[in-house]
Formats: structure tokens, C-alpha cells, sequence
């Protein structure tokens, strides 16, 4: 025993040693493969560059997006996600499918990136976009290392259209876009971008907060909106959300004020999310025009 | 039966269960492709698959068991009761905090290793803090300095979670507590082993006096056995074995607990005897939870804590029900 | 050299005297039994005698040098060392509790000391234990426990044997038996300390027999002098002592 303790401690320290000057523990990025200028084999990790890869490429250039994107609850692009493979996000689909370009997000996995890194294979990691502006860059950042800066230009117009209609006639309803799940989405999220463009009030921005806020239901009490808009409501997911459909201030007071709006638009910024906004905005008019545009119950 | 026929029996079996780690994954792998790709000088599919990704997560999964399995043996012959375990000195609760603590700063974008890096020094100051606040006691003062610094990592891993800045970094930091193998580099091996193997060096130095701990403390004291020195040992070996382990595959359990217990009775329940076997048999066990992992997961992968759990936790339970049929 | 000399020996703990400036003698060949009531200082000073109790005054030497200075492995094979009701902590078998009693002897590599089977062989013996030496040692009976830790005391043939209480708990068969083994140490020339209750036993089978009471030497004496005002200054208590050819017995009144 002793002698296999001590030969193991040896055998440690010459590790140790050999791993620290042999440079593989050298911590930081192996040099970057360069993106290629027209890549023709695309493989995307993550459910929203998918989005954005299936609207600018042809399906020919697409290996895979993830197997999320062929749910048409969450995705946009459901149908298209059928035209091509479907990955789970792991390392050794992405050497048996070797693509020239990977696509990943900013919160894929470290240790993914830095491996396919390793192997050498060239990745572009997309940011997440949290406005309409962030949209507009993200989009066109990723279409120019795809080669397809045209496709980009249309969407992004298609977008502009669509936002510019909205603004046209603002409701200023009050709303907050609450799930029932404790927290609503402040200033500097996407949701409050789609919320504030669809001529809305977002009432859990109100104090100047930023990014996902506590919001209870006595922060609904004391903020009073008018209406309510929730994710649309998926009967088989449990989760704390189902908690706002039947709440009991959601069902006394906001039966009939309750919007629904589809998750891909917010989970994902892409330039459809401007397809919620027009939806959203026709809803709150729907709102104002029966009448619903001031709190169920009386003033703060 | 001779503890040595044993070692040699699952070294057999580590062996036989390493060649079917380097075949099974989501790309399915003939042992001539396998051998091809390793010989082969330009970059196979094949060989990459093997040589970038299964080899260093074999590697891992052997030296992290082995630790896991070696530690719950070590801590079970220091403490003589078969329900110890190497979480009791609360190095692996420190050495995740470390790890979340890397995760929760984003640091892990800028400097690839930022997660097992910290957590090492997660797992060092917990066992230095155990064992500074257990200096002048015995045993029982380190299990309770170890079981101290436990729950302030928890704590310290729950405010994490709390403040987390957004949905997804919380979820990155449960899913990095589950425990897991997947995409684990040459550069964790480099980072890992070198702990794993000193850290298990100085444990197997515990051989001699966990004998003569079966007469108790004061008999083996009197046996020449320095117990500072032997609490020492098991403390730094824990603290490298298993803190270097946890900050590479995060939270994984019961293997400590489970190996040793299951290879007692062949060595005559000899508490020096059973840490060979133990980390041989934790390194069989852990592999077979990673090839379990590749395979039962189709969608989401399940994390190598989760089945280690499954399946560990029934054991657990039975292993107590029995212990109080034996000993009321 | 085994001469084993305590001097004034003192230990405080807290605001109790447990050991108070005692000192003693233990030459080669002498069967010393130590006697004195409950909370007396037996057990501690025997642990002290064994070298594994911090003093607060005084020093144990052992032929000549203190016991602080001899290296614990070097000390291990020189003196045993058993507590009161030693317990097994695995059921490892008989024969492996005894064989660890030779672990001062283990070389630095490797885990068996060359001639331990014999060694183990012959304790086993001498204890009566060879029927039992593959059975577990947490389902022995008490006499048969306690056989088992004497065998492997003695497995080292150490020159000095300390014993807390060799006959706790045995019924007087077993008793009997313990004392006898002790005895038989003694007559091999070998030094034995044992701390003990039972007084009739003891007196049998001692030669020298110190009377400690609050931690206070009240008597160092040969075992043929006690009397039975020794008894009454010792245990507060009435006693008669009969000495004849059977032994020795006393009886309380």
C-alpha cells in the first residue's frame, strides 16, 4: 500500500509537471480557426441562431439546427427546422457532420465552445440581442459571415415595416407581462421592447428597473395595469407559470384583459419578434376600442 | 477471498469497461475504427472522436472515480463506520462553490479553465478551514469543522443561485452541480489528474494505521499510530483527490459511499485491504454511470450526479435498514 | 532495560487533582496490581504509565529515558498497552486482530512481518483462541473477546504489559483464566501493571500492589502486607482478608 501511495505521488508530481510546461494546461483559447468567407455546411447549437440560420439560409447549407427548434410552440421556424438535420449539442455530431461554420449563443456551454475551439473548427458565437436596435446588429452580423447579407436586409425591412405601423397609434395601455412566476420583465429585456413598440405601457418598468424584476401579485395590486399578456400557454408544461392562469386575481379581474403572445417572440430576438408587436398591438386596440383601458379595480 | 485476486478481478473488469467507453457514444464506434483513428496520423473522424474526446473523458471518469471510491474507503476506515463519506469534510461542497463562483462572474468566457481552476481552490480552503478550526480536537472535531464548512458552502451555493443574474446563468449553474463529463478536454485532464493522483498517493499512505484503527483510537495509538499525522493524510488527500475531482466533473455521490462497502466483505473487512479495491471498483462504477449517461440520454443528456443517485440512494437506504437489523 | 519509574506524576483537570504527585517503581518480573475506588486515577494513570497522557508534573521514564523521547513505533515494542473494555471495530477475523498487535514491526514496504504467522500461530495458543481464529471478532463473547485482546498484547512478546481492568465484566471462569495468563507473563520474566476491582483475584496473583485513592498514593506495598486497614482507609469500608493454600479471598462486612 505504501509503496503504491508513494509511487502514485510520484507519478503526480511528474504529471503536474509535465502538464504545466508541456503548455496543454495552458488556460485561454487555442488559436481561432478563421470563418470561412461562404460556408456551405452550417450547424447551429442554439435555439435562437437557429432561427436566424433557417431564415437566411437556403436548407441546402444547413447541416443541423438543435432538435428544440421542431417545436412550433417555441419556434418560428418549426416547419423549416423539418428540412434539416436535427443535433442534440454535442461535440461528437459536430465532428461526424463536420461543418465549416458552427453557430452557438453566448450561454452554450464553456466547455463546448472551447473544445470545438480546440478542434479546431471555426465557430461564431451570435450575441443576444435585448432591443430592436440589438436586433437589427446581431442579424446583420451574422448574415455577413453567412453570405447572406441580402436575405438580412429584407427581413430587417420587413421588421421596420411592421414596427413603424405599430407606432402609428400607440393605446399607452397599461400592462404588465406577468406569468404568474414571481418575476415580469423590466427595461433592457426584449419582452419590455415588444411591449413599449406595441404602444403599451410596461408597468414593471415603472420604477426604473432593469432586466427581470419581482413582481408578485401584489406588485399587480399595486400597479394596477390594465391588462395582463402571457406567454401562451402550454397545457402539458408544469411549471409555476400555470399559476397566473389560475390565480385568483388573474381570474376575477383579468379574465377578459389577458393577452397571449407566442414565446418564440421574446425567448429569441429575431426580426419576427416585430410579428408579435403588430399582434400585440392590434389586441391592445382590440382592449381599448371595447372600453378595457383603465385598472378593473379603481385607481392607486 | 484474497484481496489481491480481487484487485486483480477489477482491474479486468476497469479494463474491459475502458475499451467499451471508447466504443459507445452518440457516433458508434467498431474496435478497428478505434484503433485506426488512434494510429492514423491525419485527423479521422474516428480518431478525433477517440483521441479528443473519449480518451480524456475516460481518463477523467477512471481518475475521478478511483478518487470518489478511495476517499469514502479512507474516511469510513478513519471514522470506522461504513457510512462516512468524503462529503463529511465538506471539501466537495466547497470545491463546487468554487467552481459556481466562476460560473456565476462569467469568467469562464474569458479563461477556458476558470471553473475547475476555482474550484480547486474551492475544495483547498474549505479542507484548510476544517482543518484549522479542528487543530487542537480529535476526529470528531474534524467531522464536525468538516460538516461546519459544509453548510456555509451550501449557504454560500444557495445565495448564488438566488442572485443570479438571469434564468440562464441559474441554469447553468444547477445543471454544472449535477455533475457531468460531457466535453471534458485534454486541458481538465492536465488540470485534474495531477491532484487526483497525489491526492490518492497520500491516501493509500493511510493503509497501515486504518489496521490498527480497528482496535480503536486509543489501542492504535498505543500501536505507534499517529493519528495527526493519519488525519493529516486523509484531509490533504481528500481535499486534492476529491476536490480536484469535484471541480472537473461537478457533484457526483454515493460512489464513495458504495464502493467501499461493496468490496468489505471480500477482504475480510480489513479497513486497509479495501482501498485498493475501492477505487478500482469507484472507477468501474463511475464509468459505467458515464457510458450509462452517453446512452440513456436522447434528448437532454442525464447528468452523471443524477444517475449516480438513482441508483446510489436506494443503495444507501438499504445499506442503513440493514445496519439496524445488525446493530440495534 | 524495562524498569519502568514514575515520579511524581500530577494531573489537574480543571480544579481536580486526578493524579497527584505519585510515583512508583516497576521492576522486570513484577505482577503490580493497582486498587483504589472509583474516580481514584486508575485508568489514568495507567494510559499515563502507558506513555498516551500528557502530564502536567513530573515524568515516566522507561530504563532511563523518558517516555516523550522514545519514538511511538519504538515504544509500541516495548510496552502493550490495553484499555478498559476494548472493542473490535470491524469483524475482521481473530487471527487478524491479534497479527495487529505487530504492527510496530510492519517493515515500511510491504504489509506482513516476517515471521508473523508464527508469531499470531503462538499467541492463539497461548489464549486458547485457535478454534475461534476465523470468526469474527465483533461476535465473540466477552470472555472470548477478552482473550482475544490479550493475544495480541503479547503477540510482540513486549517486556512491559499494562492492562485497565483485565477482568471487567467476565464471569469468574473467564476472570480466573485472565489473571492466570497475566501470571504466566510475569513468570516468563516480563513486567505486568493491571488495574483492578476485583480484590481477591488480585491479591492471588500480585506481588505488588499499589493502593490509590483521590488521585493520591495511599500504599506501595507487596501484595502479602495488605491488610484490612489498608481496605477501610481505602474503600471506607469494613473487610476481612483470608489467605490460604486456595488463594486469597475478602470478604466485606
Amino acid at each position: 500500500m505504501r509503496a503504491l501511495g508513494l509511487s502514485l505521488i510520484a507519478a503526480g508530481v511528474i504529471a503536474g509537471g509535465v502538464g504545466l510546461t508541456a503548455g496543454r494546461s495552458v488556460p485561454g483559447h487555442a488559436a481561432a480557426a478563421t470563418l470561412p468567407p461562404h460556408p456551405m455546411r452550417v450547424m447551429s447549437l442554439n435555439q435562437c441562431t437557429d432561427q436566424l440560420v433557417l431564415a437566411l439560409l437556403p436548407p441546402q447549407r444547413i447541416t443541423s439546427v438543435t432538435w428544440l427548434t421542431r417545436d412550433p410552440l417555441t419556434s418560428r421556424k418549426a416547419t423549416e427546422a423539418m428540412q434539416v438535420g436535427a443535433n442534440f449539442g454535442a461535440a461528437e455530431e459536430v465532428l461526424a457532420q463536420h461543418p465549416d461554420l458552427v453557430v452557438t449563443g453566448v450561454y452554450t456551454t464553456g466547455a463546448l465552445k472551447v473544445l470545438l475551439r480546440r478542434l479546431g473548427i471555426a465557430v461564431y458565437e451570435a450575441e443576444t440581442p435585448e432591443s430592436f436596435d440589438a436586433i437589427r446588429d446581431v442579424t446583420r452580423k451574422l448574415a455577413a459571415v453567412l453570405g447572406a447579407e441580402g436575405e438580412a436586409e429584407a427581413m430587417i425591412a420587413g421588421m421596420d415595416g411592421r414596427l413603424t405601423d405599430a407606432a402609428r397609434a400607440p393605446t399607452h395601455l397599461r400592462v404588465a407581462a406577468w406569468d404568474g412566476g414571481g418575476y415580469a420583465p423590466g427595461a433592457g429585456t426584449l419582452y419590455h421592447e415588444l411591449l413599449t413598440a406595441a404602444g403599451a405601457v410596461n408597468v414593471a418598468a415603472e420604477g426604473g428597473v432593469n432586466q427581470y424584476a419581482e413582481f408578485d401579485a401584489e406588485a399587480v395590486l399595486m400597479t394596477a395595469p390594465d391588462a395582463l399578456v402571457q406567454g401562451v400557454p402550454t397545457p402539458d408544461e408544469p411549471g409555476l407559470r400555470r399559476e397566473a392562469e389560475t390565480h385568483p386575481l388573474a381570474r376575477r379581474f383579468y379574465a377578459e384583459r389577458t393577452v397571449t403572445v407566442s414565446q418564440w417572440a421574446y425567448v429569441c430576438g429575431t426580426p419576427y419578434s416585430a410579428e408579435a408587436v403588430t399582434m400585440l398591438a392590434e389586441a391592445f386596440a382590440a382592449l381599448k376600442a371595447k372600453g378595457l383601458d383603465s385598472p378593473p379595480f379603481g385607481a392607486p | 477471498m484474497n484481496g489481491r485476486i480481487l484487485s486483480f478481478g477489477l482491474f479486468a473488469v476497469l479494463l474491459a469497461a475502458a475499451l467499451a467507453s471508447l466504443l459507445a457514444g452518440r457516433v458508434w464506434l467498431t474496435p478497428n475504427e478505434v484503433v485506426e483513428g488512434l494510429l492514423s496520423a491525419d485527423a479521422t473522424l474516428a480518431g478525433l472522436i477517440v483521441g479528443e474526446l473519449r480518451l480524456p473523458r475516460l481518463t477523467l471518469a477512471m481518475a475521478v472515480g478511483a478518487s470518489l471510491g478511495l476517499s469514502g474507503a479512507v474516511l469510513q476506515g478513519l471514522l470506522r463506520n461504513p457510512l462516512a463519506e468524503a462529503g463529511l469534510l465538506g471539501i466537495s461542497t466547497g470545491a463546487a462553490l468554487g467552481a459556481v463562483v466562476a460560473i456565476y462572474y462569467g469568467l469562464t468566457a474569458s479563461f477556458a479553465l476558470a471553473t475547475p481552476l476555482l474550484g480547486l481552490v474551492g475544495g483547498f480552503i474549505a479542507a484548510a478551514l476544517a482543518f484549522a478550526l479542528s487543530r487542537s480536537g480529535g476526529t470528531l472535531a474534524l467531522i464536525l469543522a468538516g460538516a461546519a464548512v459544509s453548510s456555509v458552502a451550501a449557504a454560500g451555493l444557495a445565495l448564488a443561485l438566488n442572485l443570479a443574474p438571469n434564468p440562464y446563468a441559474a441554469f447553468e449553474i444547477t445543471t454544472w452541480l449535477l455533475g457531468s463529463l460531457a466535453d471534458r478536454t485534454w486541458d481538465h485532464v492536465w488540470l485534474g489528474v495531477p491532484f487526483m493522483l497525489v491526492g490518492c498517493g497520500l491516501l493509500f499512505l493511510t493503509a497501515p494505521a486504518l489496521d490498527a484503527l480497528s482496535l480503536g483510537e486509543t489501542q492504535a495509538e498505543s500501536l505507534g499510530v499517529n493519528m495527526r499525522r493519519v488525519r493529516l493524510l486523509a484531509l490533504t488527500g481528500t481535499a486534492m483527490a476529491v476536490g480536484a475531482a469535484t471541480a472537473v466533473t461537478g457533484a457526483v455521490g454515493f460512489i464513495g459511499l458504495v464502493a467501499p462497502h461493496l468490496v468489505r466483505p471480500f477482504v475480510g473487512y480489513r479497513p486497509g485491504r479495501v482501498l485498493l479495491p475501492s477505487a478500482l471498483l469507484g472507477a468501474v462504477l463511475l464509468l459505467a454511470a458515464d457510458v450509462g449517461s452517453r446512452l440513456m440520454s436522447y434528448n437532454t443528456e442525464i447528468k452523471l450526479g443524477v444517475i449516480t443517485s438513482i441508483i446510489g440512494a436506494p443503495f444507501f437506504l438499504w445499506l442503513v435498514l440493514s445496519m439496524r437489523r445488525r446493530a440495534p | 532495560m524495562t524498569t519502568l519509574t514514575a515520579s511524581g506524576l500530577s494531573i489537574t483537570r480543571g480544579t481536580k487533582r486526578v493524579l497527584d504527585s505519585v510515583s512508583a517503581e516497576f521492576v522486570p518480573g513484577s505482577f503490580t496490581v493497582v486498587i483504589g475506588p472509583n474516580g481514584a486515577g486508575k485508568s489514568t494513570l495507567m494510559a499515563v504509565l502507558a506513555g498516551l497522557l500528557k502530564l502536567d508534573a513530573g515524568d515516566v521514564t522507561l530504563g532511563g529515558v523518558a517516555l516523550g523521547w522514545i519514538a511511538p513505533k519504538t515504544l509500541a515494542k516495548r510496552r502493550a498497552y490495553l484499555p478498559q473494555t476494548p472493542r473490535a471495530e470491524w469483524p475482521i477475523s481473530v487471527e487478524r486482530l491479534v497479527a495487529l498487535g505487530l504492527t510496530p514491526q510492519l517493515p515500511f514496504f510491504g504489509d506482513v512481518a516476517p515471521d508473523e504467522a508464527v508469531k499470531v500461530r503462538a499467541a492463539l495458543e497461548a489464549c486458547d483462541l485457535l478454534a475461534l481464529k476465523d470468526q469474527a471478532a465483533t461476535t465473540l463473547s466477552g470472555g472470548e473477546l477478552a482473550r482475544a485482546m490479550l493475544a495480541r498484547a503479547i503477540v510482540g512478546d513486549p517486556p512491559l504489559l499494562l492492562v485497565d481492568e483485565p477482568t471487567a465484566g467476565l464471569d469468574p471462569r473467564h476472570a480466573l483464566d485472565a489473571m492466570a495468563r497475566l501470571k504466566t507473563r510475569v513468570a516468563a520474566g516480563r513486567t505486568v501493571i493491571a488495574a483492578v476491582h476485583d480484590l481477591g483475584l488480585a491479591l492471588s496473583v500480585a506481588t505488588r500492589v499499589i493502593a490509590l485513592r483521590d488521585g493520591r498514593v495511599l500504599a506501595d506495598i507487596a501484595a502479602a502486607d495488605v491488610d484490612a486497614a489498608l481496605l477501610k482507609a481505602l474503600y471506607d469500608v469494613d473487610a476481612r482478608i483470608v489467605r490460604d493454600d486456595a488463594g486469597v479471598s475478602v470478604r466485606y462486612l
